[in-house]
């Protein structure tokens, strides 16, 4: 056959079958399944999936697609909420899950090296005896790849960050299929562009990460944590400002609404009053976490909070993480049949009430049922819109509720996602909030760096063709 | 003849850019200049003087955020900030002392541009971490906004993340907004006397790796202890590590970290003020000051791991006249060398190539810092990957050509 009539993924495909054997996979099932993320958006899935074990194997995939123009989309855990994964273009999925190894962990420098394809879990486990972990947790067991990728956070972030703050360093294949390492092990790196954050936060469209260098925490000696009622949803945020001002070290601060906490009373067979709810947490010594709870204590009092209530035992703290880390699967319970349509904005602190509540009213109105969770010290929440995909009526109800929620987040000087990313769910969302320049910045870095626009294309920035 | 060109709004910024970029003329950008003997020396055919563009434009102390103009002094931010019981976390060091400069001169622009950070960057970061968002005219002359005031954003690349360090070679920044933090209200240091290099790290990454919050940790030898601070035992290697917070809890902590660090050696410390004169002088690397005992030296800037400190300072030492100091838990060394530019230059590059890290030279007269340029030039695939980041902002090449490297 004559290789000139059949298409450009056609022949990369032999290609990769040719280096890659039976790691080149094109069955409907598994292509589909790569493409499969929690959202909404419909499934596009690739044209073949390719299990990479090696930077190398990264290299010559990325080479091959290159050499004929097809996209190539980096697959971690595939729990990206925005279609990140999705394959609008057709082309190869890099399934990275089997690159993941720990490749050092250098306790006292508080560092450790890992591949994509390692899980937060996984990490957390390997790390477990030595002194150390890694503390951005985002709901789901995600990769680490795919957290660098999407600069993920979690509910640790007001004392330990997100990745922005945790990666030192990462190693990466670029669209020409050459491979960077962004800055040795030094805490900074002296000359030049920081092109370590320039990946953090890219989704893939830059290059695909296949080594990161991480930052690591020390164990607390002591943990406390604990859950607190409020009147109202804006007395828990009330209080939550109060305690970040204060300079209260809080490790986490999490607001249900009372919808919320029923649903996981449900899922996660806890047994809260369904109030808004602060969940809580202290880490240091053990005078250090004592003192932070008793300030905390006070300043709920001020806001009308409830007493609050200890989980001291160790299992009883995962189970109440475990719980809001569940908050997607419990709100899904609400409404069994279902989609959950989960979304995220973030705005100044000072609004968060104003906001949260204007949206609670919003969902009331629309006759949605939407549970919402709130990294409260960030200024940051979620919503989980839960949606019949048969009824068309409600879902432009939804359409419409989403587009307003993130009007007013924009309107209030916040921004269209805090945690979940662009994907393709927040692309029309991107001009209203940076406005046509810094768009067309973005436009010209990823031109810049990948000309043939092959790496994760139609996410984050528009491209022609 | 440099000409100067002194804007004052974004309006003015946008039309000097767009004449150069017309008139193919270079242009150096610079808030008052403070850090002009940074890095490498050159040539520009237009000062861009941004100082005149100075104000606070909003400040909500509630909010945790200030965005001002780029030519505000960091002065009066500073003072604006601390009237709020507030503070920049990330301790931005003032190169006053180290390069000869009145103190406290520089702007906020510059502060972001150079990414300043002090002795608390290992537990708060640098100048880039606290950046949430920025107005700045790129190469093209097109104005952009980038972030904003919320300290989670996940939309699209990071432009301030770019902005931050990349001394003036990829836009003018014109406003700027950033993270503050509430101050302290006490602080305290734990000194520990007569340790060596070598144990010295040891000391600290226990002390980093504890519980027990400890927001800076330097280790100082008997050569530059008096130096920093009169409060320390004179002629003795000191390791300094501080401790923050409410009172109670400093107290606290003071204690359990004495407990802890008991085996390491003679235990002393330092109250409140004392605490923050030290770590002032650590901040701004005045025992290497200009007009001090080594303000003859050459002064290198060397980031290598923490643990990597001791070795890489023991290298050093052992083939040249050396005064070295160790921050960031030993992620930080500071090196005053004899005068020879060229065989410094060598031997920096030596150890960091083999305890791995980057060096800057940050004090040396002109023809010394010209000299050692590309010496200590990065991979290429990287200056590669840079070049093109750099020609997307300003694909004409006119911002600050050849401040960070040769050529570009």
């Amino acid at each position: 056959m004559n290789d000139a009539h059949v298409r450009p993924v056609e022949r990369a495909i032999r290609a990769l079958t040719r280096a890659f054997g039976n790691r080149v996979v094109t069955a409907p099932a598994v292509r589909a399944q790569h493409a499969n993320t929690t959202t909404w958006l419909p499934n596009e899935p690739p044209d073949a999936v390719v299990y990479a074990q090696s930077t190398a194997d990264v290299q010559a995939i990325v080479r091959i697609c290159a050499a004929e123009r097809v996209p190539v989309i980096a697959f971690g855990a595939g729990t990206s909420l925005e279609g990140h994964v999705n394959a609008p273009r057709g082309g190869i999925c890099i399934d990275l899950k089997d690159l993941n190894r720990v490749l050092a962990v250098h306790a006292e420098d508080l560092d450790c090296v890992v591949e994509p394809g390692v899980t937060r879990k996984a990490l957390n486990e390997y790390l477990r005896d030595q002194g150390v972990f890694f503390p951005i947790d985002p709901g789901a067991d995600a990769s680490i790849g795919g957290m660098t990728a999407t600069r993920a956070s979690g509910t640790n972030a007001v004392r330990y960050g997100t990745m922005k703050d945790n990666v030192l360093a990462l190693k990466a294949v670029l669209a020409n299929g050459e491979i960077i390492k962004t800055a040795q092990r030094a805490r900074k790196s002296a000359a030049g562009y920081d092109l370590t954050r320039l990946f953090v936060g890219s989704e893939g469209t830059l290059g695909v990460i296949t080594e990161i260098t991480l930052r690591l925490a020390g164990i607390p000696e002591a943990i406390a944590a604990g859950t607190c009622a409020f009147p109202t949803v804006g007395a828990a945020c009330d209080a939550a400002i109060m305690t970040i001002q204060s300079g209260i070290p809080v490790a986490r601060i999490e607001l249900l609404d009372a919808l919320q906490v029923r649903a996981s009373n449900a899922y996660s067979k806890l047994s809260l009053p369904e109030q808004p709810m602060l969940f809580l947490e202290f880490h240091g010594s053990s005078a250090g976490v004592a003192e932070q709870s008793a300030q905390f204590a006070e300043i709920a009092r001020e806001f009308g909070g409830g007493a609050f209530e200890w989980a001291v035992a160790a299992e009883d703290r995962s189970r109440l993480w475990q719980a809001r880390h569940d908050a997607y699967w419990a709100a899904l319970g609400l409404r069994p049949g279902a989609k959950s349509l989960a979304t995220d904005v973030c705005v100044p602190i000072s609004r968060l009430a104003e906001c949260v509540t204007a949206t609670q009213r919003d969902v009331a109105e629309c006759r949605l049922v939407a549970p919402i969770v709130g990294h409260v010290g960030d200024g940051n929440f979620h919503l989980s819109l839960l949606i019949d995909m048969n009824d068309s009526d409600e879902i432009a109800r939804a359409d419409g509720l989403l587009e307003r929620l993130v009007k007013r987040a924009i309107a209030m000087e916040g921004t269209c996602t805090g945690e979940h990313g662009v994907g393709q769910g927040k692309m029309k969302y991107l001009a209203a909030e940076h406005g046509a320049p810094a768009l067309a910045a973005m436009e010209a870095i990823k031109r810049a760096l990948d000309p043939q626009g092959i790496m994760n294309p139609g996410k984050i920035v528009p491209q022609d063709g | 003849m440099t000409d100067i060109l002194k804007p004052r709004d974004h309006k003015d910024v946008e039309t000097a850019v767009q004449a150069a970029r017309a008139g193919a003329r270079s242009l150096e950008i610079i808030g008052r200049g403070t850090k002009r003997t940074l890095g490498r020396p050159a040539q520009y055919d237009l000062t861009l003087d941004m100082s005149a563009l100075a104000g606070v434009t909003l400040y909500e102390p509630q909010e945790l955020v200030l965005t001002a103009m780029a030519g505000t002094p960091r002065a009066d931010i500073e003072a604006l900030v601390a009237a709020n019981k507030q503070e920049l976390a990330f301790e931005p060091m003032d190169y006053g002392a180290l390069l000869g400069w009145p103190e406290s001169r520089g702007t906020v622009g510059g502060m972001l541009a150079a990414n300043l950070s002090g002795p608390r960057r290992i537990k708060a970061g640098a100048a880039r971490d606290h950046f949430l968002g920025v107005t700045a005219v790129s190469g093209h002359a097109e104005t952009f906004k980038s972030g904003g005031r919320v300290v989670k954003n996940v939309t699209g690349y990071d432009l301030c993340k770019l902005l931050a360090g990349s001394w003036g070679t990829l836009a003018a920044m014109t406003e700027v907004t950033i993270k503050v933090m509430p101050r302290a209200e006490t602080e305290g240091t734990a000194l520990i006397v007569g340790l060596d290099d070598a144990a010295a790290v040891k000391a600290m990454a226990t002390a980093m790796g504890s519980p027990l919050d400890v927001s800076a940790a330097a280790h100082l030898p008997p050569v530059v202890t008096a130096r920093a601070s009169t409060a320390l035992p004179a002629r003795s290697a000191v390791t300094a590590l501080r401790i923050e917070g409410v009172e109670p809890s400093v107290v606290h902590r003071m204690r359990s970290l004495r407990a802890m660090l008991k085996p390491y050696g003679v235990m002393a410390a330092l109250g409140n003020k004392d605490s923050r004169a030290l770590w002032r002088a650590v901040r701004d690397v005045e025992p290497f000051a200009a007009r001090g005992p080594a303000g003859e030296r050459h002064v290198w800037r060397i980031s290598t791991a923490p643990t990597e400190g001791a070795a890489l300072s023991r290298h050093i030492a052992r083939h040249a006249d050396a005064e070295i100091f160790l921050d960031w838990a030993g992620g930080l060394v500071w090196v005053a060398l004899a005068p020879d530019a060229l065989a410094g230059a060598a031997l920096v590059r030596r150890a960091i190539v083999t305890s791995g890290g980057h060096a800057a030279l940050v004090r040396a007269p002109a023809a010394a810092r010209a000299a050692i340029a590309g010496v200590l030039s990065q991979d290429t695939a990287l200056a590669e990957l840079s070049l093109r980041v750099k020609e997307s902002f300003d694909p004409a090449g006119i911002l600050g050509p050849g401040r960070m490297w040769a050529g570009m």
